[in-house]
């Protein structure tokens, strides 16, 4: 999937569910990766969106850039309206008083709201099995409110919480791996995506809204204005933090491991962090230990992979 | 613009749309194997029938090449169009026996057996002719196409033997509605498997750090196209400046 590139694009669909206009900064990668997503989803869909940077750019009263119907949530609540979403929807069409058989509830939400504040009711959702679709459009870090860590943010990324300095290299903690989570709920659909790769991302969100039950999709999307990197390299940057195995690209369908794009080899980690202003404390030695666990977690998810085949 | 019945619903649509084109803006599902919005409507896999009334009149049409018209009442569920979509699912069950794809679609139609007898299982193409059409309309190559007819349709590069038009794009592979074309990176080489036979093309290795990233014919193709030197050819995606 992920090679075709030269004319495949001209074969997605030309439906834009987010209008042009909206606030999002130069170079943002969230707000691609939701475009292309929507792509895959159409017209027939409810989309429920955490606060967050997605939900600020696109809904400044009186105007909108969705062409959907779209409800804002708080951060702690996505996953839970999205249920009361689709549960409503299923007792209307029981009682005959809705007529759309096949409309499709997508749950929007950025790492924050994902991976640290919505967490228990995403897993609530997940667990009661609630036929949506959860994508998360993680920029590692709070970028909205002026960059603060997440427990998304990897270590040694600096932000406004988590300062590089004498005392401290920045972040102290590793990345929590979602999908993983996800994935220990036993539902029947998680991904992981990145705008980087379109077609890949488009393939995945068609998936998963077809899917029976909940879905999770995990999209890792740039952020400029966050990262410290220049703007237009948002989407080199998704591709290297692919081909460098920091965020590997996989699809995990009924509990069965796909990767679904294996770099030849894993470039160096410095091609993907010395660009970023996050990581320019770094020190050479802390590098070389980052470099060395991530590539222990990718050799770790290929064999998962490998021995399911 | 012209007013149209679908489903007893009232709806308006720019005139030259095809009946399918408005049931999907109107998001009214009608179930199709080989329609793409980047090429012209063909009608190949007819499960798109639906019944039209104009006047007296009630007649079955392929809702992908049906237009609009002013006045014309359609249908997308009546027992009429239930029963045809099953046959024609039923017979494409019968040719693609082992497909997930067509197997899926039969079950939402409410088949799970088809009375014809398979006779290849491993088959899965079902003839849409959408990847000869992108090929043609999309990427304008005609690298591959329909060759023979009747049982022995199939498609094929000319003579089943490699050939100089295919730029190994993969845009037949992406496609594909039942996943009949593979395609497979394999270090130097990638290999497109069409249901006929199947080709290596050799892929262009990054002169800085090694990775093969696109086929040598695609990027003489896009040479010839931009009218760039070669130089702008060497270097992989990450690699360029």
């Amino acid at each position: 999937m992920i090679g075709q590139s030269v004319y495949v694009p001209r074969l997605l669909s030309e439906i834009e569910s987010l209008a042009p206009g909206h606030r999002a900064c130069i170079g943002c990668g969230e707000v691609l990766a939701i475009r292309q997503a929507f792509k895959a989803i159409g017209r027939d869909a409810v989309v429920v969106n955490a606060t967050g940077c997605m939900e600020i750019i696109a809904s400044q009263l009186p105007y909108t850039s969705w062409r959907l119907p779209w409800i804002h949530t708080l951060f702690e609540n996505t996953a839970a309206v999205a249920s009361g979403v689709e549960a409503g929807l299923k007792a209307m069409k029981r009682k005959g008083r809705y007529d759309h058989p096949d409309t499709k509830v997508v749950a929007i939400a950025g790492d924050g709201g994902t991976v640290d504040i919505g967490l228990q009711a995403l897993s609530g959702a997940l667990e009661r099995g609630h036929n949506l679709l959860y994508i998360c459009f993680d920029n590692e870090g709070y970028m909205n409110t002026g960059v603060q860590r997440s427990s998304a943010t990897p270590y040694g990324a600096t932000t406004t919480t988590s300062p590089a300095g004498k005392q401290s290299i920045g972040q102290l903690s590793w990345k929590k791996d979602l999908p993983a989570i996800a994935v220990d709920h036993r539902i029947p659909y998680v991904a992981t995506a990145c705008p980087s790769f379109p077609i890949d991302l488009v393939e995945k969100v068609k998936k998963g809204v077809a899917t029976k039950g909940p879905a999770y999709i995990h999209v890792f999307s740039g952020c400029p204005t966050g990262w410290g990197c220049a703007t237009n390299l948002t989407i080199k940057l998704g591709r290297l933090a692919v081909e460098t195995g920091v965020f590997p690209l996989y699809e995990v369908e009924n509990g069965k491991y796909k990767m679904s794009y294996k770099p030849e080899t894993l470039r160096p980690i410095t091609d993907y962090m010395k660009p970023q202003r996050r990581f320019r404390h770094l020190t050479e030695d802390v590098i070389k230990m980052i470099e060395k666990r991530v590539a222990e977690e990718y050799y770790k998810l290929l064999e998962k992979a490998e021995c399911q085949k | 613009m012209v007013t149209l019945k679908i489903d007893g619903r009232e709806i308006t649509a720019d005139s030259g749309k095809t009946v399918l084109e408005a049931a999907r803006e109107n998001n009214i599902y009608i179930p199709t194997l080989c329609v793409n919005e980047a090429v012209a409507a063909y009608g190949a896999c007819r499960l798109c029938m639906v019944e039209v009334t104009r006047g007296n009149r009630k007649r079955l049409v392929a809702s992908c090449l049906y237009e609009v018209a002013e006045g014309l009442v359609v249908d997308t569920q009546t027992e009429r169009v239930v029963n045809i979509r099953r046959m024609v699912m039923e017979l494409l069950l019968a040719r693609c026996p082992n497909s997930s794809e067509v197997i899926d679609m039969a079950r939402n139609l409410g088949v799970d057996k088809s009375r014809f007898q398979p006779e290849n299982q491993d088959n899965s193409c079902v003839l849409c002719a959408l990847c000869t059409r992108v090929c043609r309309e999309v990427v304008g190559k005609s690298a591959i196409s329909l060759v023979s007819r009747g049982t022995d349709r199939q498609v094929a590069l000319p003579f089943c033997d490699d050939s100089d038009a295919c730029i190994a794009c993969g845009s037949c592979v992406y496609v594909c509605p039942t996943n009949a074309i593979k395609m497979e990176d394999r270090g130097d080489v990638r290999i497109i498997t069409w249901p006929s036979s199947a080709h290596e093309f050799k892929m262009k290795k990054c002169a800085s750090c090694g990775s093969h990233f696109a086929p040598e014919k695609q990027i003489a193709f896009m040479m010839a196209k931009s009218g760039l030197e070669a130089e702008k050819f060497e270097l992989c995606m990450n690699c360029r400046p």
